[in-house]
Order: structure tokens, then C-alpha cells, then sequence
């Protein structure tokens, strides 16, 4: 029980103070059982209040501290430093917020918003009087890395991870590496081919003693957490009558980078399927790579007017796919210049929403309409038609950048700029719970600051299993991937919050209710003594509470949260 | 009805001097920049756009090239480099050679041998005229004369007058303009103040003292070909007219050698890119001012009948001018600028 608790009311410059009389909350809570000082401050969180808190901390022996401020979001952390520099755990600091809580909220009622933060203040007390010093967990990390999926973003990754010396599990399910690019001929700007890019890569990782690299290979089962995975990897036989081998890997961290699939159009969509010169971009790409003659042929016909319509499976109204795949622009207009260069007569028309060739790629962009390149655009309401009339296919649009005026190409070959999609197998998503954004691709925990981790401790994400990447912005995720993937098991050592639900194994009967509530499978069902009860992993649960409140003999209760310290509050409060 | 795109076209364009347009992203700076586009009547952007797609009959119906007076602002702006100025020029050139029923046109400014051939052609008619009549000076100034005046009647009717009807049809009748007949009276005005004063041009930026240079051209050519052609200036003893045929004459070299000049030194946008056509109408006028200057000085000191090779030049420019320059060369767009201007008067009152 803290008997010389310190409590500091903030002004906030005039933001708390110009609605919240602070001199009176002090005065109301000066002589309140247990507070040793209570001072008011223009800015808590300036450099010099700060110094003062620590100094009042060891002057007046300060047991428990209390900052009424701003939100917790704010400063929390900011004062449980402070705390930890006077010499007392940190977790026994205690924030109130009567900013957002008092002063903003109710800025036509001073006197009310006043006797609010009194209220919410005296509640901070009676939680402090309880506050229990805590301690982080710490736990031993497996300096083991799984990557899933060895395209380049995989491959990339692994050998970013070999060379900090961490053993790497490379697992990927078809026979051979290297993913799509593999598959490529010239690749857009550094016009590389894709199969000597991935070849490269491959080689580079065969000379590694640290990568075990698994192909036709399924990761099965993932149980555990960040440090201490335990996966289950099923080989696939390479010759019928081969057993079926399943092997067992602990590894401290995965990285997924399973990639995407290539947008398949719908039978009739843009006449897919309805007539037989009507191909996707992959299709087209993989044509143009492989034939050789002076003239381009498709199904034994000469090609010569190649209309290519934008955004198929992209940027749609009605279907599901809402965002724009961003690598098919630049793909597509490569096609075309390559397709220009290696055969004759060839002319291109563009049926576009909008070019995005972004950065250098806009070079690209410059020698197609150099080379006489047409540029055809029209809006999401208004698209290109494909239809056929005496056996001709032919693409027609109202064309904005010509008053809209209907414009028709003849073409021997249409072609649909298809994007990417998410992977339609998504095994690796179950088996991790990874979560999905809008775009069904998988999410990052922060757009901006955490991109490529997940909210599943220990995995992170990497290549176009995020989102439409071309290779250079793949690569760049697959390192960024690999560097937040060993910073995790880099020291050996982990340490998790100490703020955790916590089981009461006498009054626990396991009726399961705890785990149905948690989010992230955090409680399981063990033999403790003889007795079947709720045991709660530490390195998993994230002290969300959503188990407390639906335990019927109240066995569960969450650190730092407990049933005396909650109810205690609220006598202050009402 | 759908219209049918033509990537070729862009090929036939560049043998008009078009020069790297299907650069243009369509950011229509151009236009923006442009101080004699309008809102209601916009180029060039609209015209690059067309000959990217190839839309020839759209192209053919268009009076928009003529209204380019080419200060040359468009491509000093085109963030592409796509030099719209001289798309436009091409564009004046490739409807000259449509305009022209005879074809010849196009075919000068395409083939250049074949321009030549028949400029040496006409050279050889010169000197088997002059043999033919034995080099004889008095028979020789007076065929030329007589020869002035058929060339300008014959080429008005057999060349500008079909022509011109065609420019019609294209322009006002295929574009489907329907207007009561009395506007093409209403409409007159406009036609004669744009030949003779090209105020249309002085509007275009920076090119105050060009238009007034070119207006003088104007005026002192129109006066020189009548004050040869009907105060016979070779001929007459008038001191007046023979003073004022000085003048003309020297006005013409004087102001062609400048355009000369800057078309050497390529310090404006519009002298960059001089094709064969550009050069040949500018140095033949020059020459035409020149060599009339001298015969005339010739006479006056009386030394012509020595110095006959000038006479036979300068017969020799002036038949290489009014049979091949003027009816399928530069010349005509004195006839087409105005008479777009014209068109176009009669086109905005279908409004």
C-alpha cells in the first residue's frame, strides 16, 4: 500500500488550465490519504518538470506518482520514465488524463469540468495505493529463421539473414525457386533477364553453409510464439513411391513472402476468352520473350496492331479489387517496347485510366510515345469495348484526351493488363492468423513506422504478399523484412511486457470461456496438479483484458488492472 | 461511327517536316500558353492529338493550322520537347499539298529531286526561249513581259481558284457548316483585312516588329508585281514609277535578306527547322527583288544590252517563281491564311 505518493496537475500551457480551476483540484487532493505532495505544473512534460519530479521523488521519498495530464497515449511513457530515473519501478506510475477527458470535453462548464478532474484525479489515487512494482518476461529466443516462399523477396531475404550468421530454413512450395520473375525474359529498366536474376540469387545461397533450402515443401503447422516457433514441414515425393518425408523445425522467427497471384480476367470480361486473340499481360509477356522471327505470330497469324487495355482486375467500381496494382503500367509499356524493337511493323495502342510509370520508370513512358506509341484514355465509367465484327476483333473508346470523340483500332491481338492479386491458396494466412487489409493482401501493423511487421509477434512480411511490388520495391521489403526478423532473436534473449493476464489456478475450473475471448490464442488448457486449468502464455498475450470480464468465478484477472485496484477507482470516482 | 486510328500517318507527317510530336503527353501547355488560342477555339494541342491518332479527315477540316501564326512560344514551353510549333507548320505544308489538285505540291515537298529537276527544267525552257529568239534584248524584255502577265492569269485560274474551292468544300461544306449565302459578302471584309495586313500575327507574342516586316513585304511585293506588270517598269519612261520600282525592289531584298539571315543564324524558334520549301521561297524573293533592281540600273546606265546573262537570270528566277514557288510552294499560304480567316468568319456565324 503506497502511503507518499506525489501527484502533479498539469496546466498544459492554458489548455487544461483555461477550463479546470488546477488550484482547486490540488487543494481538493492535497490531504487525501496517502499523498505525500501535490503540486501544479505549466508543463508536466518540460525538461525541467521532469528533473523536479525525480528530485521530489528522492527528497521526499516518494513511494507512487501520479501525473493528471494529457492522454496516456501522449506521455505514458514519458512519466514512467521520469519514474524509473527517481529509482521506483516504473510500473507503478499512474496517468490520468483530464485534458481530452475534462477540459476539451466539457470547455462550456468549468466548474463541472473541474469537479471531473478532481474525481478523476482522487480515482488515480485510490489505483496507485495499489500499484505493484512489475517486471518485463524474459524468455530465450531460437536464433533459427524461417522464410516462406524463395522467390527473389524470399531468396533475398536468406541470404540478407545468412550473412548475420543466423541459421535460415528456406521453404518453398513448388519444385523450383524463384517465384514469377523467375519465369520472365527482359525485366523493365535494368532489361536483366528474370530467370538470370533468379538464377543469381540461387547460386549465391547454394554457397551458404547457413540456408537449408526445402522445395516442394509445405509449412503444415505453426505452434508457439515470437522466439520459440515450432513449425511442421511436409516434402513433397519427388517420384511416385517416394514417402511423403514431414520434418520439425523450432525457429525464433518467420518471415512470409509467399508473393501473389496474376489477376485471371472473368470469361467475357474484355472478351477473355470469347475470341482467341484476346490474351493477358503475362501471357503476352511470356509470348513476346519466346518467339523469334522477324514477324510476331500469335495462333500462326501475323501480329501487327496490338491494342492493350489498362487496369483489368484493377482500380474496380463493381469487383472487389479496389487498388491499383502499380508494377503493370511500367510491365505493360515495357512489353510494348520490347515487342517494337524485336519484331517489325508492330504499333502499339495504350487504352489507359491514367499512366503511372512512377519515378525513373517515366523513361519508359518517353520512348514509347517516342517510338510512336498511342496513348488512348478514358475514365472508370466509360471503358475500352472489345467486340468483333466479319471476324476482326476490334477495341473501341470514347477517347478524353480527344473530346471524347469514339475512337476504334483494329487489333490482332489484345492484350489485358492484368494485376496482382492476393494468393487464392492462403494456408500460410490460417496457420499464422495473419491479418488481411481491404485489399485482402496481407497487413502491416503500421503503414509508415512498423511496415513490415504483423501484429503477430515474430512474423513479419516481405515482397508482393503485402501488396502489387515490382522487384525493386520487393527487395527492398525482403531486406527490411530480414533486418526486423533478426533484430528479434538477435540478443538471444526477449522480453515482453509485464502487463498480462494472470490465472488464479485455485479458483480456475476451465470452462474454456477465457480462450473463446482471446484474440490471440493466448490461453490454453493444461494439467496443473491434477486439475485441468487456464494457463495464459506470456509472450503472446498482450494485456488486451477482453478474457476478465466473461471468467464466471472471476479466476482471470489482468496485471496492473486487478478486481481491488478497478473497484477502488470507481469508489473514488462515484 | 466510330473513327479508325492511323499510326502511319505520323510517318507521312515527318516528310513535312513534323519533328518528334508524338512526344506529347497531352499536358496541353501548349494550348495554355498559346496567345491566340481561345477557349472556343483551341490549338495545338488538339491538332498534335489528331496527328498522333492519324485522324486525316479530321486534319483536312481543321482551319486551326492556318490560325497558328508560329511564334514558336508552344515549343519553348513543351515540357516533352515535342516542338508543337513546327507540328503546326508541318501541318500548314501537308494541307497545302491536300488542297492541291494537281498533286505537285506534295509531291515537292516530299521529293526534293523531283522539286529540283523541275526547277533545272524550267531553267533549260529559259535559255532554249532566249536561243530561240536569238538572245535578242528588246524581243527578249518584251516576251518576258507578256509572259508575267499569262503566268499570273493562268496559275490564278488553273491552280488558285480550284484549289481554293477545294480548301472550301474540305473546310466550310465537309465540316458540315450550313450558312445563309449573304454572310460570305458580310464576311469579305475579313478576308481582305487579313491578306493585306496579317493583323491576326501581331497578336502573337514578341513578334511586333517581324509582322511589321513582313506586312512591308507585303505591300512592296503586291506593288512591284503591278508596277512590272501594268506600269511595265522595264519599259517606261516615267520617272516616278521608275523610282518607286526602286524602292520596291529594294524593299524586297533588304527585308528577304534579314529573313534570310535569321533563318541562318536559328536564333528564334521558327527558324530552327527550315525545310527546303522555307528556304527556296525566301531566297528567290530575295533574288527576285535583286536581279529586277539590277535590270533596271542596268538600263538606266545603260549597259543591259552588254550584260544580257542578268536579264536571262533574272527571267530565270522569275519563271522558277510564278510557275512552281507560287502555285505549289510557300506562296500560297498568302491565299490560305487569309482565306481561313475568312472561312472562319463564315464558320462562327453558324453560331
Amino acid at each position: 500500500m503506497k502511503e507518499r505518493i506525489g501527484v502533479y496537475i498539469c496546466h498544459c500551457g492554458g489548455n487544461i488550465s483555461d477550463y479546470v480551476d488546477v488550484e482547486r483540484v490540488r487543494q481538493a487532493v492535497e490531504n487525501d490519504k496517502g499523498v505525500a505532495l501535490a503540486k501544479t505544473t505549466v508543463f508536466a512534460c518540460s525538461d525541467s518538470n521532469q528533473n523536479d519530479m525525480v528530485e521530489d521523488i528522492k527528497k521526499h521519498n516518494l513511494d507512487g506518482v501520479i501525473v493528471a495530464s494529457c492522454s496516456p497515449k501522449l506521455h505514458l511513457v514519458t512519466f514512467r520514465n521520469v519514474t524509473e530515473r527517481g529509482d521506483l519501478n516504473k510500473y507503478t506510475y499512474v496517468h490520468t488524463n483530464i485534458r481530452e477527458q475534462a477540459s476539451w470535453a466539457h470547455s462550456n462548464d468549468k466548474n463541472g469540468a473541474t469537479e471531473k478532474a478532481i474525481h478523476l484525479v482522487k480515482a488515480a489515487i485510490a489505483k496507485s495505493r495499489y500499484a505493484e512494482p512489475l517486471y518485463p518476461n524474459q524468455f530465450e529466443a531460437e536464433k533459427t529463421i524461417a522464410v516462406i516462399g524463395a522467390g527473389i523477396s524470399g531468396m533475398k531475404v536468406a541470404a540478407t539473414l545468412s550473412d548475420k550468421n543466423t541459421q535460415v530454413i528456406l521453404i518453398e512450395k513448388e519444385i523450383r525457386v524463384g517465384g514469377h520473375a523467375a519465369t520472365w525474359g527482359s525485366l523493365a529498366m535494368s532489361d536483366e533477364r528474370g530467370d538470370d536474376l533468379s538464377r543469381r540469387i540461387y547460386s549465391d545461397l547454394l554457397q551458404r553453409d547457413n540456408v537449408t533450402i526445402l522445395t516442394g515443401s509445405e509449412v503444415i503447422s505453426s505452434k508457439g510464439s515470437i522466439g520459440n516457433f515450432t513449425l511442421k514441414v511436409r516434402k513433397r515425393p519427388y517420384q511416385a513411391g517416394d514417402p511423403v518425408e514431414t520434418m520439425e523445425f523450432n525457429v525464433g522467427s518467420v518471415v512470409v513472402a509467399t508473393g501473389f497471384d496474376s489477376y485471371l480476367p472473368k470469361e467475357g470480361e474484355f472478351g477473355f476468352l470469347s475470341y482467341e486473340n484476346v490474351i493477358t499481360l503475362p501471357d503476352f509477356k511470356h509470348l513476346i520473350d519466346s518467339f523469334s522471327g522477324k514477324f510476331l505470330e500469335y495462333k500462326g497469324k501475323r501480329v501487327s496492331r496490338i491494342a492493350y487495355i489498362y487496369c483489368v482486375g484493377s482500380r474496380q467500381i463493381d469487383g472487389e479489387n479496389k487498388y491499383c496494382s502499380r508494377y503493370c503500367c511500367t510491365s505493360v509499356i515495357h512489353a510494348a517496347i520490347q515487342a517494337k524493337k524485336k519484331f517489325n511493323n508492330i504499333y502499339n495502342f495504350h487504352f489507359n485510366r491514367g499512366i503511372r510509370t512512377y519515378g525513373k520508370q517515366e523513361l519508359l513512358y518517353a520512348e514509347s510515345l517516342q517510338q510512336g506509341d498511342i496513348y488512348l484514355q478514358s475514365f472508370e465509367d466509360a471503358p475500352p469495348q472489345v467486340y468483333a465484327e466479319n471476324g476482326i476483333t476490334k477495341v473501341k473508346v470514347k477517347d478524353v484526351l480527344t473530346k471524347n470523340k469514339e475512337l476504334e483500332v483494329e487489333a490482332d491481338l489484345v492484350v489485358l493488363v492484368t494485376g496482382m492479386v492476393p494468393r487464392t491458396d492462403n494456408s500460410i494466412g490460417t496457420l499464422f492468423k495473419l491479418p488481411k487489409g481491404r485489399d485482402k493482401f496481407f497487413n502491416e501493423v503500421h503503414m509508415k513506422l512498423r511496415p513490415v511487421e504483423t501484429v503477430i509477434d515474430g512474423v513479419t512480411i516481405a515482397g508482393a504478399c503485402q501488396g502489387p511490388k515490382n522487384i525493386v520495391e520487393s527487395v527492398n521489403s525482403a531486406l527490411s523484412a530480414a533486418t526486423k526478423s533478426y533484430s528479434y532473436i538477435s540478443k538471444g534473449m526477449l522480453e515482453t511486457e509485464p502487463i498480462v493476464a494472470e490465472v488464479n489456478a485455485e479458483l480456475c475450473t476451465w470452462c474454456g470461456k477465457c480462450a473463446e475471448a482471446c484474440p490471440f490464442d493466448a490461453i490454453e488448457q493444461k494439467k496443473i496438479n491434477g486439475k485441468q486449468v487456464a494457463v495464459v502464455n506470456n509472450s503472446v498475450c498482450k494485456g488486451c483484458g477482453m478474457c476478465a470480464p466473461v471468467c464466471p468465478p472471476d479466476a482471470i484477472h489482468l496485471v496492473n488492472y486487478s478486481s481491488e485496484e478497478i473497484m477502488s477507482m470507481i469508489d473514488a470516482l462515484v | 461511327m466510330a473513327s479508325k486510328l492511323n499510326p502511319t500517318f505520323s510517318e507521312q507527317l515527318k516528310k513535312y517536316g513534323s519533328v518528334n510530336f508524338n512526344a506529347c503527353y497531352n499536358c496541353g501547355t501548349c494550348t495554355a500558353i498559346c496567345s491566340l488560342s481561345t477557349t472556343d477555339d483551341s490549338f495545338p494541342r488538339e491538332m498534335v492529338r489528331l496527328s498522333t491518332l492519324g485522324l486525316e479527315d479530321e486534319i483536312k477540316k481543321s482551319l486551326k493550322p492556318w490560325e497558328c501564326y508560329y511564334c514558336g512560344e508552344c515549343t519553348t514551353h513543351c515540357p516533352q520537347t515535342a516542338n508543337p510549333g513546327e507540328l503546326m507548320m508541318s501541318l500548314r505544308r501537308w494541307l497545302t499539298a491536300k488542297y492541291d489538285w494537281t498533286g505537285l505540291s506534295g509531291l515537292f515537298y516530299k521529293y526534293l529531286p523531283a522539286f529540283l529537276t523541275t526547277m533545272v527544267l524550267v531553267f533549260a525552257g529559259v535559255l532554249f526561249f532566249a536561243n530561240s529568239v536569238n538572245w535578242e534584248l528588246e524581243r527578249l524584255l518584251h516576251l518576258g513581259h507578256m509572259f508575267e502577265r499569262t503566268a499570273i492569269a493562268t496559275v490564278f485560274v488553273v491552280i488558285f481558284i480550284p484549289n481554293l474551292l477545294r480548301m472550301w468544300y474540305f473546310t466550310v461544306v465537309k465540316a458540315g457548316v450550313k450558312v445563309p449565302f449573304k454572310t460570305y459578302f458580310t464576311a469579305l471584309n475579313d478576308l481582305f483585312v487579313h491578306m493585306f495586313t496579317q493583323k491576326r500575327a501581331r497578336d502573337c507574342d514578341g513578334n511586333h516588329f517581324r509582322w511589321l516586316e513582313h506586312m512591308i513585304l507585303v505591300f512592296a511585293y503586291l506593288a512591284l508585281l503591278f508596277t512590272t506588270v501594268f506600269l511595265n517598269w522595264f519599259s517606261t519612261e516615267n520617272l516616278f514609277v521608275i523610282v518607286l520600282g526602286y524602292l520596291e525592289s529594294a524593299f524586297i531584298f533588304i527585308i528577304t535578306a534579314d529573313f534570310v539571315k535569321d533563318r541562318i543564324q536559328k536564333k528564334q524558334t521558327l527558324t530552327k527547322n527550315s525545310k527546303p520549301s522555307d528556304w527556296f521561297f525566301v531566297i528567290w524573293l530575295m533574288l527576285m527583288g535583286l536581279t529586277a533592281f539590277f535590270v533596271r540600273l542596268f538600263i538606266d546606265f545603260n549597259i543591259l544590252e552588254t550584260s544580257k546573262w542578268l536579264y536571262i537570270i533574272h527571267l530565270t528566277v522569275l519563271m522558277q517563281w510564278a510557275l512552281i514557288i507560287v502555285p505549289f510552294g510557300k506562296w500560297t499560304h498568302f491565299l490560305y491564311r487569309s482565306f481561313a480567316m475568312y472561312f472562319a468568319k463564315i464558320k462562327s456565324v453558324k453560331k
